[in-house]
């Protein structure tokens, strides 16, 4: 069951975090083609840069990080110092890790819901980029799809955790 | 307790939690919210700002150069440039004494040209250059220490993303910074480089070298590495030449080192997914520490902290080469036990605003760049002083041999080096300076 | 004192809206009320989040006041905007005391809903400044160059331009490296990011007319309004309002003359386009006032009646 479950989450978290770079690379691809857009502007074609390319990267880049939290989340890959870690006892640690996790699962939580709560704000101003006039509350309802994966896989740790100090396989 | 007082003991609650294994972002989140909780009496604040923040961070058009910078390192890595760069590297340094752990740190050079990441440089040239420093006989103490030091020219030579976070907390010009960066950075691998012929002149037998290459076979083997300069040259200089924004020059670099990576043959669609994820850990990691650097670096404002403490320092009367010398120990002594991201993160928000009321006898454009060279280099040393550093862990993990003690020992020349060239920096601010007032000039 | 107040916004301390606008403001409030009422700054956005978060910050109670502009959400105060159509503006002061009696009568009611607005002004009349010079219609074809706004934007583009959106303190940088070649601001701005040492050319409008303004809003969380005892509450009220909407635009109106001598002394042209000129740019941007009606249309708002209203108050005012 353990099994099933884990190799569910990490495959909703790798599929998350390669849709987040595949958004990557299409900001990149259409970064340099809006460069060459304006660079074509002078000679008059009725070329020019893409309008709005601006508002798209934030838009994309802003769904794209949300998408790599839960990959972020299942290798453990957060900042932290391991200084003391050999002199702490064992199951303090995992114990530690334990309660780090859980505060975790809290702030993805929250965070998924506060950003929703942004969302439904959003939509009912009708709130639009200065340019492409794309409304805003899309950019929040793509994040939401990585904020939620970062949730499923936030809670999957704490269970992680938990069996680590039953000393059971991860 | 009063609110500086709050602010005060929210220094020593986040280390100990940090030091507990907290992920810093963690950490940082939790004090924000209940120090701003402690100040205002309710968490409606947070919990309400909380509906943009997050969104508004990660869709931060400045913040969107940091992934991709880090993919473009990414993509330079499945690019066999690493193995040109070394191999070019080699044909002029490889047979003095000591040559190929020169020509190691020369190619670390080059590699940082075109990643922004020290780990990814640690990393990449780890793996070409420690087989072959073993195989002529470098001993695993100076073979690792001098990769450990290499890599860190990842981030000492632009672009740089540690710079470009300095930027934006700063609000200083990025482009000027990477150009600020440019003759330290050299200075620091020609360091390393002195490094190693000190170590090789006192023990003579540590290494052997290699005959010496004809100059035809130089030109051929430089020819190889003319991607890398192509690359450099377009984003570092189109930057400054205003042919694009820094973000649209990191996704150009991004594009031409994928599709030098893909003319190589070596970027398989694994190769690409394993990229992207490596991205995707990194910037994941960054942004939520950003976050939380945002969270807690707001909990210090509400409490009126920096501006009180930049008028407490502007009162005390202190030479601002004093204060200076503390700021830069005090990063010197962090930098043993965290990496350099969160301690700019964590620091400059408030550092910052405290150093520029004092009077340096420079612009305040020149100061903040200046003062931002000097941290990155207090805060890269962090990578390679014991016990937490994180390029001396990358590079001692590939090389099964060599106990971490020895990787520790052979870093330390490497360190004084550091510690050197930010004594000359900061004496002789010009040396920084001096480029971006001729590129103006221009 | 009985009640502090936390004043966010986007400028720093020194610019002239903070310095000379929003502190001379609160000092009044605090002596009117006899030291019962405290306004702390908090400027440059230093308790977080961007610009654009700066209206639902107060909103939220994030902060208890905060200062924005209006346009920074584009689409979200759809009535504000028609202060901010093209040639809507004559006499700036006579502008904002339109835009506060619509806010009062009508817009504080649906739009601003959710704060209490305590001022709602404009700032001088915005021109174009240009690298290579501006002066007739043509020239605005293929022109890169920052709009501040979603109609001056959607202007630009009908008059065959091409708008870049970028935060205004970017604006020096991509001036200075060619990523645009132009932008529309009022002079008072060029001060503090030294535009006249970056472009050598400023086009202005002749008459009473101008290119278009910003609206800008200070707004109060609205439970922490309500929940002020009514002395304080009446002494808030008493220095807000009209009276500090026009102070606020006499204020920014006044900085444009220095800011344009600073242009002059630099040598620069300034070009200022004939009535002739003016009509055929008016004529152009009749399209633009057309399709915003449309759009307001499509949100149950009589646009049309919205300019008529706007108009016929700024009239009123002197303008
Ligand atoms: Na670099
Ligand atoms: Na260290």
């Amino acid at each position: 069951m353990y099994r099933r479950l884990q190799i569910l989450v990490e495959l909703v978290a790798r599929v998350l975090a390669i849709v987040g770079g595949a958004v990557l690379l299409c900001i990149i691809v259409l970064t340099c083609v809006s460069i060459a857009g304006r660079a074509l502007v002078t000679f008059d074609l009725g070329i020019g840069p893409i309008r709005g390319i601006y508002d798209m990267t934030e838009i994309g880049m802003a769904a794209a990080i949300f998408a790599f939290l839960p990959w972020a989340q299942f290798t453990e890959a957060h900042a932290r110092v391991d200084l003391f870690q050999p002199m702490m006892p064992r199951t303090m640690d995992r114990v530690l890790d334990l309660l780090f996790n859980l505060a975790m699962l809290v702030v993805a939580a929250v965070g998924t819901w506060r950003l929703y709560l942004g969302m439904q704000d959003k939509l009912s101003f009708g709130e639009t980029t200065l340019i492409a006039q794309i409304p805003v509350w899309q950019g929040y309802a793509a994040s939401l799809v990585g904020a939620a994966g970062f949730i499923l896989v936030a809670a999957f740790c704490v269970l992680r955790s938990g069996r680590r100090i039953a000393g059971l396989p991860d | 307790m009063t609110n500086i007082e709050l602010a005060l003991w929210s220094f020593p609650v986040l280390l100990v939690l940090v030091f507990l294994r907290a992920p810093i972002a963690l950490a940082m989140i939790g004090i924000g919210v209940a120090g701003t909780y402690l100040v205002i009496g309710t968490s409606m604040m947070t919990m309400n700002q909380l509906k943009t923040l997050t969104y508004g961070t990660f869709s931060n058009y400045s913040f969107s150069i940091i992934p991709l910078f880090l993919l473009m390192g990414q993509f330079a890595t499945l690019s066999g440039m690493s193995a040109a760069l070394f191999r070019a590297a080699e044909s002029f340094l490889g047979h003095r004494k000591g040559g190929v752990a020169m020509s190691a740190v020369g190619a670390c050079a080059g590699f940082g040209a075109i990643c922004g990441s020290s780990l990814a440089t640690a990393a990449t040239m780890g793996q070409v250059a420690l087989p072959e420093l073993r195989r002529y006989g470098y001993p695993g103490s100076l073979a690792t220490g001098a990769l450990a030091a290499g890599g860190t020219l990842g981030i000492l030579i632009p672009p740089s993303v540690i710079l470009v976070i300095y930027a934006i907390l700063a609000e200083q010009n990025i482009e000027k910074l990477f150009v600020a960066a440019l003759i330290p950075g050299i200075l620091a691998a020609i360091g390393y480089m002195i490094a190693i012929s000190v170590w090789v002149h006192w023990s003579p037998n540590s290494a052997a070298v290699k005959d010496r290459v004809p100059w035809g076979q130089r030109m051929t083997a430089l020819g190889q590495v003319w991607p890398v300069i192509g690359i450099f040259v377009t984003v570092v200089g189109g930057i400054y030449a205003g042919i694009f924004t820094p973000t649209e020059a990191a996704a150009v670099g991004a594009a031409g080192t994928g599709l030098v990576a893909f003319a190589s043959g070596q970027m398989t669609w694994g190769k690409l997914n394993q990229a992207i994820l490596s991205t995707a850990a990194s910037s994941a990691m960054i942004f939520l520490i950003i976050l939380g650097a945002g969270i807690y670096n707001n909990f210090l404002s509400l409490t009126q902290l920096p501006q009180t403490a930049s008028v407490w320092v502007g009162d005390q009367g202190f030479s601002p080469w004093f204060v200076l010398t503390l700021v830069l120990l005090m990063y010197l002594l962090f930098g043993c036990v965290m990496d350099s991201l969160s301690m700019v993160l964590l620091t400059v928000p408030i550092i910052f605003p405290i150093m520029s009321v004092l009077d340096f006898g420079m612009s305040p454009n020149d100061f903040g760049l200046w003062f931002g060279i000097l941290i990155l280099i207090v805060v890269e040393v962090g990578l390679i002083t014991p016990p937490v550093g994180m390029n001396l862990f990358i590079i001692n993990s590939m090389d099964k041999d060599t106990p971490i003690g020895q990787t520790y020992k052979g870093a330390l020349p490497f360190v004084l080096t550091d510690i050197v060239r930010v004594v000359i920096l900061a004496a002789f601010p010009p040396i920084t300076l001096w480029l971006v007032w001729v590129i103006d000039a221009l | 004192q009985d009640v502090t107040l936390r004043l966010h916004q986007f400028l720093p301390p020194p610019a002239p809206v903070p310095a000379m606008i929003l502190k001379p403001w609160a000092t009044q409030v605090e002596e009117a009320s006899g030291g019962r009422i405290k306004i702390e700054h908090f400027d440059a956005m230093s308790l977080g989040g961007r610009p654009p978060e700066l209206f639902d910050q107060a909103r939220d109670g994030v902060v208890d006041l905060s200062m924005t502009v209006v346009g920074y959400t584009p689409g979200r105060f759809p009535r504000t905007e028609v202060f901010e159509l093209p040639f809507m503006m004559t006499n700036p002061v006579a502008t904002a005391k339109a835009y506060w009696e619509m806010v009062e009568a009508d817009f504080q009611s649906n739009e601003y809903s959710d704060v209490k607005v305590l001022g709602a002004w404009v700032h001088g009349p915005g021109l174009i400044h240009s690298a290579d010079g501006v002066t007739s219609l043509e020239d605005m074809k293929g022109l890169t160059l920052r709009g501040p706004t979603r109609i001056i934007n959607d202007l630009l583009s009908e008059l065959g331009a091409e708008p870049v959106g970028m935060p205004l303190p970017a604006i020096p940088e991509a001036l200075s490296k060619g990523v645009v070649k132009a932008t529309v601001i009022p002079w008072e701005v060029t001060s503090s990011i030294r535009l006249s040492e970056l472009v050598s050319n400023h086009t202005e409008f002749s008459g009473n007319e101008s290119l278009y303004t910003a609206a800008i809003v200070l707004v109060m969380n609205k439970a922490k309004y309500e929940a002020l005892p009514d002395d304080l509450r009446a002494i808030i009220d008493a220095e807000s309002g009209a009276k500090l909407s026009a102070f606020a635009t006499q204020v920014m109106w006044d900085m444009d003359a220095p800011a344009r001598e600073i242009a002059v002394n630099a040598g620069n042209t300034i070009t200022q386009l004939d009535e002739a000129e003016v009509a055929r740019w008016k004529a152009a941007s009749q399209p633009v006032i057309d399709r915003w009606i449309a759009d307001m249309d499509s949100k149950g708002i009589d646009g049309a009646a919205l300019i008529e209203e706007a108009k016929s108050l700024i009239a009123k005012h002197g303008g």
